[in-house]
């Protein structure tokens, strides 16, 4: 595939700890990556992943805090059932389950996120652009702004 | 087929020693195909009532619009006993409210398969005792084998006898056969990613949005469904296939761990869309993953509203 895959990253803000990091994905952002800053994974209804999908997303990352590490305590592991189940659903009706990446970040990481978007993006690209559902139209076709 | 004497004799006591205020079940419809819901209040009213294997409706769907402090009574077969425990569990009822009369089903019969057979006029079925029925049609007689007749999701059901009524009127059915009941999900998980998108696309487009399906389901009792909501719109919810796809994944969805298969949603449909093969999906990863399954006591609440750190799942470091 020659055109760059689009992602989708949901990004907690809480567990990006070091500041470089933070300056990096607040500013530093590939074009091809849209950011959705989030109060926590816990915060993320599985119609922000479907609104990402039928938009065209290729991939969607979701990035927190370690499961005993959550700011609010369990936002995370109870965001992490229902996610990943709906990931699992989405494979049943054509979306490759593989396209939806949990990272969960520890409070010491440093550059992590770097890494793993590019070996994220690296896969999307032996997989192709997603079509199936992605059927929104866009706001200048009169598409909904969803 | 249960003893229609009994359970009127019940429900008439039920009314007038005062246990309960209402009694949920079923009385003639327009057509002998298509008996309706019916709220008894009365003890005179309880003559009207009819009960055979063309009642489709999930008669849980109606806890959900009346007041919780009323006490009810309502016929449950399997699948409406499991629906009914779901919503206790959702705190939608007190148990102690309610009164469930469990009748053993045998099978809802699908009326489709009926007028396939015999034409749109029918006059009257009755279901024989050697487990045919007989239909009078206006293109003539018709003798029909019950079996052939079920809706798919009786065919397939594993639970047929109520399992926490307070009374059991007519004798326990044989517990289905798991096997035979997980086929279909399994024969769909087996087709290719491409021949899923393609099913589940031609299905979704063919919705009219009438939410028949949505009224009819027992577990769908928001005030305000997430398609109707404008503002903010969670989720395009227009005609488009945006909104059609949009709407069939997060209407079955929002059943994970809460659907009771009792197949509502598609006897509902008139459009006659297959949507059991999303829920039975989820239905079944509820059971590999947490071993769940809904609606089978009054106490465990579904996956996603429990928090434990010891998943086991694929998003876990």
């Amino acid at each position: 595939m020659s055109e760059t895959p689009k992602l989708v990253l949901f990004q907690c803000q809480w567990c990006l700890f070091s500041p470089a990091d933070q300056e990096w994905v607040d500013s530093q952002l590939p074009a091809n990556i849209h950011l959705i800053k989030v109060p926590c994974t816990g915060r993320i209804n599985p119609l922000y992943l479907l609104n990402a999908v039928q938009g065209g997303a290729d991939g969607i990352m979701i990035s927190g805090c370690l499961p005993e590490q959550c700011h609010f305590k369990t936002g995370n592991i109870g965001a992490r059932r229902q996610l990943e189940e709906f990931s699992d659903y989405l494979s049943h009706i054509g979306y490759e389950k593989e396209r939806i990446r949990f990272l969960w970040l520890d409070l010491q990481d440093r550059g992590i996120i770097q890494k793993e978007l590019a070996a994220f993006e690296a896969q999307l690209e032996a997989f192709g652009p997603a079509h199936n559902l992605a059927t929104r139209a866009v706001e200048s076709a009169g598409g909904a702004n969803a | 087929m249960p003893d229609l004497d009994a359970l009127k004799a019940e429900a008439k006591r039920l009314l007038d020693e005062g246990v309960v205020e209402m009694i949920i079940g079923f009385k003639a419809g327009d057509t002998p195909l298509h008996p309706q819901p019916a709220f008894f209040k009365t003890v005179e009213e309880i003559d009207r009532l009819v009960y055979n294997a063309l009642c489709q409706n999930n008669l849980a769907t109606y806890l959900t619009r009346f007041p919780k402090t009323q006490k009810i009574g309502m016929l449950v077969r399997g699948c409406e006993n499991r629906s009914v425990n779901a919503l206790v569990i959702e705190g939608q009822h007190p148990r102690d409210g309610l009164y469930l009369i469990g009748v053993p089903c045998e099978g809802i019969i699908d009326w489709r398969k009926i007028i396939e057979k015999t034409g749109e006029e029918v006059i009257s079925v009755f279901e024989q005792s050697d487990n045919t029925v007989l239909v009078e049609a206006k293109s003539g007689y018709f003798t029909l084998e019950k079996d052939t007749l079920l809706h798919e999701s009786c065919a397939r059901c594993i639970h047929p006898n109520p399992i926490s009524a307070d009374i059991v009127i007519g004798e326990l059915l044989p517990e289905g056969d798991p096997t035979l009941a997980r086929e279909q999900v399994a024969a769909f998980a087996d087709l290719s990613l491409q021949e899923r998108h393609a099913w589940f696309r031609q299905e979704a487009e063919r919705c009219i949005r009438c939410y028949a399906c949505r009224e009819a389901c027992p577990m769908c009792y928001c005030e305000e469904c997430f398609v109707d909501h404008v503002s903010p719109r969670w989720t395009e919810s227009g005609t488009t296939p945006a909104g059609m796809q949009g709407w069939h994944i997060v209407r079955a969805f929002h059943q994970t761990g809460r659907c009771t298969s009792c197949g509502a949603c598609e006897r509902a449909c008139p459009m006659d869309i297959k949507m059991t093969y999303l829920t039975e999906k989820l239905n079944q990863d509820m059971r590999q993953k947490y071993n769940f399954e809904a609606g089978m006591d009054t106490k465990t609440p579904p996956p996603f509203s429990t928090i434990t750190l010891d998943d086991k799942s694929r998003f876990i470091v």
